[in-house]
Formats: structure tokens, C-alpha cells, sequence
């Protein structure tokens, strides 16, 4: 399994060893090449969700919990989310050319036509989420290769609302 | 049964329905409760089965899918409470809080409403009239003007007009707009028309009217509020002021008491104009007049809200009085029984409001199944909360999960226990603002107490960002979850927790996550 932290598209492995229900964090590889890491030991606590994590010898204690495949984990006052990749999988992060609606709503105002160029930041589209207006901002520069909708109509969560090319 | 506290009163109840969800509704069902009360509430589809219902004696189902069907339903709630025996109602905040037409209904209807008088709520509801009212009663008010945006008249012409007499920056707020909706800063003319559409349209989308008042914005200033409570006798006193500075496009983000910036003399002051302005609408039960504090300590009215505050716990945590409670004995008819010199300031408390929104996506609304929600506890922590663990977050409703407040004995003490309990919320499953929430509250200019209302908006999310994890430690526990196969058991409860009622998994012995003053 493949994992990556949060926003980030960097890839992580990790090798576990285990002594006596004792997992031990053996290597760390980072987008393939090994990567250094603390002395880790994780072990599985009475309470389900809950872990003991030695970090260089020093005890904290993780609540975790599986969404889809995401492991959401509060650790220290924090909380983080690692994503889990099936090896070798595409990289869904953003920065490829479709641009998709975060929240299920309605196309408000559209900004751009096929075939138009947009710099970086550019209002392509505004739309309406639970009551409040979003704007849909061109990630990088390039060519609109289409917009899939138009003033008024509803779209789903996910939909791809514009496609840019370079 | 009429309880024992309401047997002198002249308008006696013994059931109130709670016409409100979330986390309101389950403080005012449990406040019922804790007075001797029966709590009916109502709910629509999506909330069959959370925790208002769960906290009602008994509950009633409003049928149909949009908001006009269910919680705004001013009908099928009267008739709700009709055939559930109730004889007081409590609208809560939002929905139908601030409708006199729905006051109206339910005093036409023979039925006890928990609020203000009609003509208050409309007088104060509408910006113009509010203005008006409170020149006549001598509260200082900000320059401004409203337009009126009918037909099809050369409005821009007539708005752009307006501005100019005004002054910029300005404000443009929609005449019956809220909670942030339909309000936009404009800082120069020609940002002007651009602003107004949006305002327009997002007071539509949210509240059916399009028209638009122009206000002189502020700069540097703080929003002060402050607590008012008037039984039906003609009494009236304050509960002192809340400080909600710390703002995001006007939605506030944490709320505090007493204020940093509030000093005797302005708390007397503020005190007696609110009390003046709540007098002058002959208001009765509990409001909140809020005002725009200058860096030269002038204040000016903003506006009062005719209606429980989602902040009222950071009041009572101060002054050791529940407010609802206050409201329940105010609509019985009972005078308030505290004057003016009863009222204390005692240490701290701070409120933050934990909502499901992305911080790194601007803020963007999230949703999801709470996998975890486990909610911090200890001296001087109150979580009002209308999740459970396992409960879903939908775009139906508000993103609003919950309140943390705490009180300590100063403020320092009570920056570092919000800290300390939002660092204990365990929220897995939903993209939270707990982590922007903590490095707000650890940030030496909320700190230091300086806090104006543009600071958020004139600053850069990323000044807020969390510190950098260690990816092997999570990589490694994400590795080591999977290997002990803590997936297949759900969120780590057994099949013998899931409540085969509800269908919720938890621990059925937990115990309610609010503790009160």
C-alpha cells in the first residue's frame, strides 16, 4: 500500500516488522527512494480505535478511524488524514486538467468558453453551495478545452465542471 | 405538571416545543428538562433519529423535503404543538426566530411564544426602522442609509448615489439579510456594482428579498454585544458584553467575555444604551444589542437580534445565570428577579465554534460520517453539540457542529483551556476548523487581546497553517491500523454497541457531553 499525508501528492511506504504484537517501523521510502525516520513502535491498545505509538522512546497515544481509504488519525492534539493508494495507482491530486465542484450546488455565473486562455487564479466559474458563493479558480495557467455547464444548472459533488489544457 | 418554580406565574405551561434543530434544540430541550418541563420537538427527514429527537419527550415529524416544508412550516409546527398538548413555543435561533408573523400566529393560535413581542422583533428586524427608533431613543448609530431597490429603476444609479453621501469603505447589507449572507465590503466605487449583485443574490437565495442597505464601514473597530433581559413588568437589565471581533466574512469564530477592550466606564455605558434601546421597543425575554466599538472607545448600534444568541454560553459561564431558563420564566409572566447590581463578572470565558469547512480550501463547507466525535470534558468545559458519533454531515443544514466554550478564572487561563479542550475534540471522518481554531487561539494577536473585525479578512489563511507533521509517524500508524485490521471492526466499536434503535454505534452508557455553570 501507498500512502500520502493531507493535501500533499508525495507517496509514502512504509515496512513494519513484527515482535510480539509490537509493530516496528523498519524503512520509510518517499516517492521511491528510502527516506530517514524515527524509531517507531506501535502497538494495538484494549480500546479498538486506539493505539500506543513509541516515538524514540517516548509514548503517545493515536485514535484512528477508516473512511473509504482513509485513515483519519488524532495524534497529539492533531488531526491528520492518510490517504491510502493501491500501488502503482494515478495520482488523483490536483493539478491535473479537470476542475470539479466541491460541493453539491448551482452554477451561479460562468466566466470562460472553450478555447479561451486563463492565467493562474482566474475566476472560471461562480457557484452556490449551501448558501454561499464559491468561486471556481483556474489552478494554473492554460486553454479551456470545455465547460460543462451553464448558468443555473444544478451539479453534483465531483462533477468536472471545466477542463483546462495547457 | 406545572413545575413547582411557575405555580405563582400568570401564564402557566408544563410542555414547550422546541421549533429548532441542532444543537439549540437540544439545549433548549434539555433546559426544559432541567426545569420541569416536557420538550416536544420537530424534525424533518434528514434528521430522524439525531440527538434533538433523542433529547425530546416526545417528538413530531414534519413531513416534505425543502426548508419551507419542515422548520419554517409555521403551520405544521403550530398544529405539531396543538396535537402534542404543548403550550409554549421556542423558536431557537435562525428558521423562525426573527418572524413576527409567526410570534403572531402562535399567540392567535392561544399558544405561550417565547420571545419578544411582534412589534419588536419587526421594528428591530428591519434595519431602517431600527435605525430610526434608536436616533429617537438617543443610541449613537453609524452613517448610513438604506435603498430601496424596486423594480425595474435605474437602482445602481440611486445605490451608487447613496455611497457617495455615505462615504467609502462602506458595507452593503441586504435589509433582511444574517448571519453574514447577503453582506459585502465594498472598499471602492468601482467594486461596487460586482459586490452589490453578489449581495443580492445570496439574500435571495437565503431570505426572498433583494433590498439593500449602504453603511459606513468601520475600520479597526470591534463588534461588542451585549446580553439584555426585560420580564413583562417593565424591568430591564444586561447581562454585561460578549466580544465576537474574531470574524471571518462576518460569520463570527470565537466569542468571549468579558471583553478585552471593554473598560468600566464603556460596559456602563454600553450597558445602559442597550437597556435603553431594549426599552424602546418594549422588549421583553432575552436580546442582544450589538454595537461597533471604535479604537477611540465611541461605540454605535449595529443591531439588536430579537432572539437567543448562538454565544449566550459564553454570558452564562460569566454571570452563573442560564438564559434560556431566564426566557422559560420571562414567558410565564414572573418578573426577572435580578436587578442590576445582582449582576457580576466572574473570570473568563471563551466560545469556539467548531464547523465542519475546510480551512485550506477557503473555508469550504465539509461533509461526511463523524466516525469519531469524541467531545473534551473537565473544570470549566461546556460542549453544546447537536452531533453524535456515527451521525452524518450533510449540505442540508448549517455546518455548525458545535460549541466549545470554557471559563477560567482569566483570560490567559482561558485562551490556554480552549486550547487545551480543542486539542482533546476528537473529530474523525469530517474536515474540521479545530486545527485553524487552535493556532487562532495560540496566536499572540489574539493573545494580546487586540483583535479588530477585519483582522481575518485582511490576512492570509495560510498565517494559520498547522505545524508540518512527521509522515513517517503517520505513515506508520496508517500502516500499522491497516495490519491490526482496526478497518473491520468499524470505528473500533464492537457490533453489541450499535444501538438497534437508531442504528448509532457508541458506548450506550455515555454520558451527555454538557456540563452547566
Amino acid at each position: 500500500m501507498e500512502w500520502s499525508i493531507g493535501e500533499s501528492g508525495v507517496r509514502y511506504t512504509a515496512k513494519l516488522s513484527d515482535s510480539e504484537g509490537t509493530l516496528s517501523l523498519g524503512a520509510l521510502t518517499r516517492d521511491g527512494h528510502e527516506a530517514p525516520h524515527s524509531e517507531i513502535g506501535i502497538t494495538r491498545d484494549s480500546q479498538g480505535a486506539r493505539l500506543l505509538v513509541e516515538i524514540d522512546g517516548s509514548a503517545h497515544i493515536a485514535h484512528v478511524a477508516k473512511v473509504g481509504d482513509d485513515w483519519w488519525i488524532h495524534i497529539n492534539g492533531r488531526i491528520h488524514v492518510v490517504h491510502g493508494h493501491e500501488p502503482g495507482s494515478a495520482d488523483s491530486a490536483a493539478g491535473e486538467g479537470g476542475l470539479t465542484a466541491p460541493m453539491p450546488g448551482t452554477i451561479l455565473e460562468v466566466h470562460a468558453k472553450a478555447g479561451q486562455r486563463v492565467r493562474e487564479g482566474q475566476t472560471l466559474l461562480v457557484m452556490e453551495a449551501m448558501k454561499m458563493e464559491h468561486r471556481i479558480q483556474a489552478p494554473k495557467a492554460g486553454e479551456v478545452l470545455s465547460v460543462n455547464f451553464a448558468e443555473g444548472e444544478r451539479v453534483d459533488m465531483g462533477a468536472t465542471l471545466v477542463e483546462l489544457g495547457d | 405538571m406545572i413545575p413547582d418554580w411557575m405555580t405563582s406565574a400568570s401564564r402557566q405551561f408544563d410542555t414547550v416545543l422546541v421549533a429548532n434543530r441542532g444543537e439549540i434544540a437540544v439545549r433548549v430541550l434539555r433546559a426544559a428538562k432541567e426545569s420541569g418541563l416536557r420538550g416536544v420537538a420537530v424534525y424533518s427527514d434528514p434528521d430522524t433519529g439525531s440527538l434533538h429527537v433523542e433529547n425530546a419527550d416526545q417528538a413530531v415529524h414534519l413531513p416534505g423535503t425543502t426548508l419551507a416544508d419542515t422548520y419554517l412550516n409555521a403551520d405544521a409546527i403550530i398544529e405539531a404543538a396543538r396535537s402534542t398538548g404543548a403550550q409554549a413555543i421556542h423558536p431557537g435561533f435562525g428558521f423562525l426566530s426573527e418572524r413576527a408573523d409567526f410570534a403572531n400566529a402562535v399567540k392567535a393560535a392561544g399558544l405561550i411564544w417565547i420571545g419578544p413581542p411582534a412589534d419588536a422583533i419587526n421594528t428591530m428586524g428591519d434595519k431602517i426602522s431600527a435605525r430610526r427608533c434608536m436616533i429617537e431613543s438617543g443610541v449613537p448609530v453609524i452613517p448610513g442609509e438604506e435603498i430601496s431597490m424596486g423594480g425595474d429603476s435605474d437602482h445602481l444609479g440611486v445605490l451608487a448615489a447613496a455611497a457617495a453621501r455615505v462615504g467609502y469603505p462602506l458595507l452593503l447589507k441586504a435589509s433582511a439579510g444574517g448571519g453574514g449572507k447577503g453582506m459585502r465590503a465594498v472598499h471602492e466605487p468601482k467594486m461596487l456594482r460586482t459586490e452589490y449583485e453578489a449581495a443580492a443574490r445570496e439574500a435571495t437565495a437565503a431570505f426572498g428579498d433583494g433590498t439593500v442597505y449602504v453603511e459606513r464601514l468601520l475600520k479597526g473597530a470591534r463588534h461588542v454585544e451585549i446580553q439584555v433581559l426585560a420580564d413583562s413588568n417593565g424591568n430591564c437589565i444586561h447581562l454585561n458584553e460578549r466580544d465576537c471581533s474574531l470574524q471571518r466574512r462576518h460569520q463570527k469564530v470565537i466569542e468571549e467575555a468579558p471583553s478585552p477592550a471593554v473598560t468600566p466606564t464603556i460596559r456602563e455605558a454600553m450597558g445602559d444604551a442597550a437597556v435603553q434601546a431594549a426599552k424602546a421597543v418594549d422588549y421583553e425575554g432575552a436580546g442582544t444589542v450589538e454595537f461597533l466599538l471604535s479604537d477611540r472607545g465611541e461605540f454605535f448600534f449595529l443591531e439588536m437580534n430579537t432572539r437567543l444568541q448562538v454565544e449566550h454560553p459564553v454570558t452564562e459561564m460569566i454571570t452563573g445565570i442560564d438564559i434560556v431558563q431566564k426566557q422559560f420564566e420571562v414567558a410565564a409572566g414572573l418578573p426577572l428577579g435580578l436587578s442590576q447590581s445582582d449582576i457580576g463578572i466572574i473570570g473568563h470565558a471563551m466560545e469556539a465554534r467548531i464547523y465542519a469547512e475546510d480551512p485550506s480550501k477557503g473555508f469550504l463547507p465539509a461533509i461526511g460520517d463523524l466516525a469519531m466525535w469524541r467531545a473534551p470534558a473537565g473544570p470549566g468545559i461546556r460542549v453544546d453539540t447537536g452531533v453524535r458519533e456515527g451521525d452524518a454531515v450533510t449540505v442540508d443544514f448549517d455546518p455548525m457542529l458545535a460549541k466549545l466554550i470554557v471559563h477560567a478564572p482569566t483570560r490567559t487561563a482561558a485562551a490556554r483551556r480552549l486550547d487545551n479542550a480543542l486539542s482533546d475534540l476528537r473529530a474523525l471522518g469530517v474536515i474540521t476548523n479545530i486545527g485553524f481554531l487552535r493556532q487562532m487561539t495560540t496566536h499572540p494577536d489574539f493573545i494580546s487581546g487586540g483583535i479588530t473585525t477585519d483582522y481575518l479578512d485582511s490576512r492570509d489563511v495560510s498565517d494559520f497553517a498547522e505545524p508540518e507533521p512527521d509522515p513517517a509517524t503517520l505513515v506508520a500508524i496508517a500502516a500499522a491500523a491497516s495490519r491490526f485490521g482496526l478497518d473491520r471492526a468499524g470505528s473500533g466499536l464492537s457490533e453489541s454497541f450499535v444501538d438497534e434503535h437508531t442504528g448509532h454505534s457508541g458506548d450506550p452508557f455515555r454520558t451527555l457531553s454538557r456540563s452547566f455553570p
